[in-house]
This record gives C-alpha cells, structure tokens and sequence, in this order.
C-alpha cells in the first residue's frame, strides 16, 4: 500500500495484540507488533490463571506448545473474617487432562510464547519501542510516532493494545471520561518454594495447579485476594480499590502482609522466599468504563478497551484480550484489503464483538463489578457467612442445638443486616450472574 | 580504516542461591552494559575518523538476535564466531584475534569485563595476539585525529592515568563511557546487518564437577600424654601465669597516655624520645 510502512501496526505484545498480528498476518498483511519491554510480557503481570479456550481456533492443540506452569484442576473459595476462614473447594481431574481449562503460567513466557506465533505466522515483532503518540492526517489515523530516531510508522489501520490506561485509546479521544473509581490495582508477591512442597501444601501431584479466590482479605480497603501455583513458585496477591486505597492512605503492602500471615494463608507459603513483586492497574468497571471501540483509522482491544472481566470469583483478561484481539486483527485486516479504515470501515469490528462473548459477557455482568465491591459482599459476606458456620459446628452441649434459621437469623442482626436489604441484593445478585 | 567492537552474550539476570552459592543462569540474556558503551564508542571514532565498523563475538547461533540488535544502531557488519559457550578466555581472545587479523581491524573496543563473572582478560588476549597496544579499563575515550586516542585508565586510590594510543589498539571500556544510542526505527525494522557466521573448531568444554568433599591429606600426629586433665589445663591455658584484664574509667587524655603506657610496656613502642 503506497504512503504506508505496513498494513497494519499494533501496538503492544500483550495477549491482546499479539492476537490481533496473528489474525492480520495470516490474512496475508504486512503488520508490525511494537512493544516497549525488551521482550513481550517484561512489563505484564497478572493474577495468574489463562483460560485458554479461545485460543482453540488460533493456535490448534495450543497445550502442546504454550509454556505452562500448572493446569488449574482445584479451584477454591475462600471468606475469610478475622482469622477465621470459610472455603468451597472444587477439585476437577478432567481440567488436567486435554483440553484443559485453565493454566497457571508466566506472563513473560505466555506473551512471548504468544508473540512468537505471531512472529512465525509473518509478523514483524519489535521491541524496546515506545509508541508516544499517533499520527493523524485529516482527523483519520495513519500511524504512530515512537521513541526511537526516525521513529515514525505509517499503517492503514493501528490497533491500540496498549493495555490499561490505553495513551493511544485516550489520544484519540475514545475514553470520554477517566474516573479512578474505574479502576483497582493488582499487587502480588511469588514466592519460591520447593515443587514437592507446593504439591504437599495444597494437596496436587504432578502438573496439578491451584487457584484459591479470596474476599473479606483487605480490611477497609474494597477488594479481593488470590493465591495460585506455579510449578516451584506460589504467588500471593491482592486487588484494590484505587480511590479506596488513596483515600485511607493505606499501603497496599501491609494489606498483602496481613493476608500473608493468616492462620488459613501463612502455612501454605511458610519457608518461601519472595522472589518478585509486582503491580499492575486493573480496569475493574469493566463494560461501565469502555472507551468507543472504533475510530478512523484506529481500533482498541483488551485491557486498553477495559476488556478486563472482574466479576468477582472470575477474573479473566487475558482470554478477554485474545478475543477482543483477534477480532480487531480480523477486521483491520479485512480493511486493509479493501482500502478503507475510516470508522464505517471498521465497524465490524463493534459488530463482532458484540456477537462474541467478550461483549455479551460483559454486558450481562456489567453490575457484577460493583456487587463484589459492594460492603456487604466485602465485609458482612464473609462475617456472617463465618460466623454461621462457627455456630453450626460449635457443640454447646448441654445446651441444645440452636435451629439453622435462628443461627442466621442472629449472626445477620449481629451485622446489622436487615433480611429486607439481603433479600434485595441477593435478587441483584441473581440477576447479574443467574 | 576498520574499528570493531566485541561483545558477549550473557544472561542478565542470574540468580544466586545465598546459601549455597549456586547460580542459575537465568533465562533473559543480552550483554553487559560495558559491552554496550564499547558498540557506541565504535560508533562514535567511527563517526569522527570516517571508519567502518565491525561488531564481532564468540559465542553460540543463540548469540545472532544480540548482534542484530546492536548492530542496528549503524554498524556495517557483524560477525558471529562459532563456538560454544563456556570456552575459555584465552581461546576466546585467540578466535577474535584471528578474525580480527583477517579482516584487518585497526580498533579493537571491548566492555571491561563481562557480567558472567569475567576477569577481563580477553581484551588482553587480543592485543597480545594481533601485537596491538593495550589500554585496559577506560573511563575516557578521547580521539586526537585518525587512528589516535587520547585515554584515561583507573587506577586504585581513585588516581587516573592518562595515556596516548596509537593503532593498532586494543581498548576495553567501563560501562560509565558512554550510553548506547537508539537504533533508528528503519534500521531495527530492516534487520539490515546479516550476521557473517565464522567457523571454528573449538571442542563443546566439558565442565568437571568435583564428585567428592575436599579432605585434606593425613599426617601422622604423635599420641597424647598425660591424663585429660593435664592436656584440658594445656589446651585453655588456664593455669598459665597471665596479667589479669583491668578494667579503668579516666578522661580520655590520661586513656590515651595509659594506651601509650601499655603499648610501650609490651614492647610495640619505643620509649619517648627525652629530647
Ligand atoms: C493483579 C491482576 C490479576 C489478574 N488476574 C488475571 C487472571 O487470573 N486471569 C486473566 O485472564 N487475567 C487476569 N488479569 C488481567 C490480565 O492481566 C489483563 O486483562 C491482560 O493482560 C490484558 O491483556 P492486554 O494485551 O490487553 O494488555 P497487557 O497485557 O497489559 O499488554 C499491553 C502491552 O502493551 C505494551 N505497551 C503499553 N503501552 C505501550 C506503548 N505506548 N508502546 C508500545 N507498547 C506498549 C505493554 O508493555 C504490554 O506488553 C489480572 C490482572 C492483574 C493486574
């Protein structure tokens, strides 16, 4: 294409973008995938599971070849008030066996794993590159400047995959509003243990993996916990409210410290060492803060399109960013090859996710977001849930069991929660997941 | 005239076990950050003498994507000498020396020593066997006209020494000389510099591992005397004739004349002179 350096460029070798240069290389485009890390994923972190499903029909058998650490077959939640604790514990064998659901894995070996499919399917990966700002001719899209000398890079279409807080999204005037309610901050330490010592501690063998979600873990600060394995490493995390943790002044460390040593945490990672710690934003809001989608010349997928699913006991990006990838990849592609990457061009590309599960999911759990953080989800959840619990197995002979119901019905008063309030969450809350 | 610069890949981020001391080597690689300074002043000479530019290292094919990288910052060739890693630095300095010899470099500009626990001598190595001048360990990096330079070396005692070299010359530099540059966005994307492959016939090193704890060799010692009493009694010196410590408070000038008092008593002073 004349006056174009490639096709298309995307920009960022997260999930997100190196699916969409897979889509457009193997439609037979020229693109290139700029990263600012020296390496795809050196600047990526997360909480740790991939839910590979759709990479199905990107890269075929893809368990084959993706460098994974564990395959997720125990998946438990967890309440935790005080220093008690309440867990559900699901175990499924079948999820270590082919296909498999989810993985635990490295972000810098996932994302350059990832990339490489890119790379092998035609795309041309480079990294170390900053994209600082988009070039623009009569209001379309033509490209991006970057840090580097000569740095300019035109293309008929640029796919922003920038990940969250999207620089490109934001310049090109897709983000209306930025609201730091929207967004929650990752915090997680790993911490290096002997691999037959994670398998004793959390009870696998072999390739078996653990995810256990955690609520009522931060104190006053709205968020959640989780703790995963990897094959010689566990990593102990957090998510927090942004404006909450400004506000309070609290430090995201002592939070993670606190879940650290609780009784039902600090014997699963006794010994370790920290070997890393990381932090990362989190686009919490999910379908309340996305940007527009679709621009002239300009396309915005996963974490930069607030893609992110945090909905409580799921958390899921990374399969969000591959399906929101490779459908923008899919479409710029298509534009290329028609010539034509103003807006009405690549509309398809709204059209398709929204026939796709990235939308429709979140459509539908786009109040989950704020159930989860809600203060009785937070804080009189895991009380009650807790205190309910104690009193059915605490014996109190000679006195006689007390009745399920009065046991409720006495631990919600103690939380001052009236059955009215409850009774109408619980109906939120069942018209968000049911 | 030709100016090379030789780097080496090494993993950047090794771990070492604090207990037993045991490294692992870490999966991230690259070069070290004097390597990276000797590449920009390559450059740099090349750029004021008009010279061409070498980038040359022994080293697996693993090493190849390090070369492109650097060379991208514009350097006209580079050369890979095929050998595997862990070869010694005398044969490393042999290997660059020959090619170097060959293709009749006028420079050579090394990092001062490689991050993987390098000793630094391979530049060395190269000067001895191209018979170049050597200035080893630079801070600066002066030029003072074609194939001059004008050079100041660490010294200990924070001193410096400064020296003229003429080529043909062999330098190696601190990673404080000079910052690699940016490679230009064309470049990078052109991969424009193919890596030459030269061939060796260097052996894959075999790493020995000791098999056994280290035991020193026996020696006859004569059987002890006297009853455990008698050598517990020898052994502490407790019954041993001895100053007893004392403990004294005073101002610090009479502690001090005290201090001097007891040394010269013990025979580490001489007595004052009486003049
Ligand atoms: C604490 C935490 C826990 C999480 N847990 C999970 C989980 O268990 N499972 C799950 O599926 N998801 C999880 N996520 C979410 C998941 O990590 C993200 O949704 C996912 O990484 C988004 O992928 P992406 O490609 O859109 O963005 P990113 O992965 O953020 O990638 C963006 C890339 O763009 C690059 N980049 C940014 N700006 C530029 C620029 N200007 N120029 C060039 N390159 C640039 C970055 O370096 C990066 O490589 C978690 C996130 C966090 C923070």
């Amino acid at each position: 294409m004349s006056g174009t350096d490639f096709d298309v460029v995307v920009v960022g070798a997260g999930p997100a973008g190196s699916a969409a240069a897979i889509e457009v290389a193997r439609a037979g485009r020229s693109v290139c995938l700029l990263e600012r890390g020296p390496s795809p994923g050196s600047k990526n972190m997360y909480g740790g599971v991939v839910y590979g499903r759709i990479l199905d029909t990107l890269v075929p058998a893809w368990w084959e070849q993706a460098p994974v650490e564990r395959w997720v077959t125990r998946r438990s939640t967890m309440l935790i008030s005080g220093d008690q604790a309440l867990t559900v514990d699901f175990r499924n064998p079948g999820w270590g066996e082919a296909p498999h659901n989810g993985a635990t894995a490295y972000r810098p070996e996932f994302d350059s794993w990832l990339a490489g499919v890119a790379v092998d399917a035609g795309a041309e990966l480079v990294c170390s590159t900053t994209a600082t700002g988009l070039i623009r001719e009569a209001g379309q899209v033509v490209g991006v400047r970057t840090d580097r000398p000569n740095g300019d890079l035109r293309a008929s279409v640029v796919v922003a995959c920038d990940g969250v807080n999207s620089f490109l999204a934001k310049e090109a005037g897709m983000y209306p509003h930025d609201d730091p309610s929207n967004f929650t901050v990752g915090v997680k330490e790993t911490i290096a243990l002997p691999r037959h010592v994670i398998d004793e501690r959390f009870a696998v063998r072999g390739d078996e993996g653990v995810d256990i979600e955690i609520l009522g873990c931060t104190g006053d600060v709205p968020g959640g916990g989780f703790v995963y394995t990897n094959r010689s490493t566990v990593a102990v995390g957090l998510v927090l409210s942004l404006p909450a943790l400004a506000a309070g002044g609290t430090r995201p460390e002592e939070i993670l410290r606190l879940l650290k040593a609780h009784p039902a945490i600090a014997p699963l990672i006794e010994g370790g060492e920290v070997v890393e710690y990381s932090a990362h934003v989190i686009p919490e809001a999910g379908y309340d803060m996305m940007p527009e989608l679709v621009g002239d010349g300009i396309l915005v997928a996963g974490d930069a399109a607030a893609m992110c699913l945090a909905a409580g006991i799921w958390l899921e990006g990374v399969n969000f960013a591959i399906g929101s990838g490779a459908l923008a990849g899919r479409t710029a592609a298509l534009a290329a090859r028609r010539g034509d990457a103003s807006a009405a061009g690549l509309a398809g590309y709204r059209s398709s996710l929204e026939s796709s599960f990235v939308l429709s999911d979140h459509r539908r759990l786009r109040d989950a977001p704020h159930l989860v953080m809600s203060d009785l989800a937070q804080r009189v959840l895991p009380a009650v849930a807790c205190g309910v619990v104690e009193d059915v197995f605490t014996v109190t002979n000679p006195t006689p069991k007390p009745g399920m119901r009065r046991i409720v019905r006495q631990r919600l008063r103690r939380h001052g929660v009236r059955l009215r309030d409850l009774f109408r969450e619980g109906l939120r809350a069942l018209r968000t997941f049911g | 005239m030709l100016i090379a610069a030789c780097v080496k890949l090494v993993e950047i981020r090794p771990l070492v076990d604090p207990l037993t001391g045991s490294v692992d080597p870490g999966r991230e690689v690259g070069c070290s950050a004097a390597d990276r300074a000797a590449v920009e002043v390559v450059r740099r000479l090349a750029e004021s003498w008009s010279a061409r530019t070498l980038l040359i290292s022994v080293g697996p094919p693993r090493a190849e994507p390090l070369l492109v990288e650097l060379a991208a910052v514009g350097i006209d060739a580079a050369v890979r000498i095929d050998a595997p890693r862990g070869v010694d630095s005398s044969t490393v300095g042999r290997l660059l020396a020959a090619t170097l010899a060959d293709v009749g470099a006028d420079v050579v500009v090394c990092g001062d020593y490689s991050s993987d626990r390098g000793s630094g001598s391979v530049p060395a190595f190269i000067a001895h066997h191209l018979g170049a001048a050597q200035a080893l360990g630079l801070v600066e990096v002066h030029t003072e006209g074609p194939g001059s330079l004008r050079v100041v070396r660490r010294l200990d005692g924070g001193r410096r020494e400064v020296a003229v070299v003429d080529a043909p010359a062999v330098m190696s530099v601190e990673g404080s000389v000079a910052e690699l540059r940016r490679a230009p966005l064309r470049s990078v994307l052109a991969d424009a510099v193919p890596v030459e492959v030269v061939a060796t016939d260097v052996p894959l090193s075999v790493r020995t591992l000791p098999t056994r704890a280290f035991s020193p060799p026996t020696r006859v010692a004569s059987a002890p005397t006297g009853t455990p009493l008698d050598r517990v009694v020898e052994l502490t010196g407790a019954l041993v004739e001895r100053t007893p410590p004392r403990t004294v408070a005073l101002d610090p000038p009479e502690a001090a004349g005290m201090i001097l008092e007891q040394l010269r008593s013990w025979g580490y002073l001489d007595e004052p002179d009486p003049a």
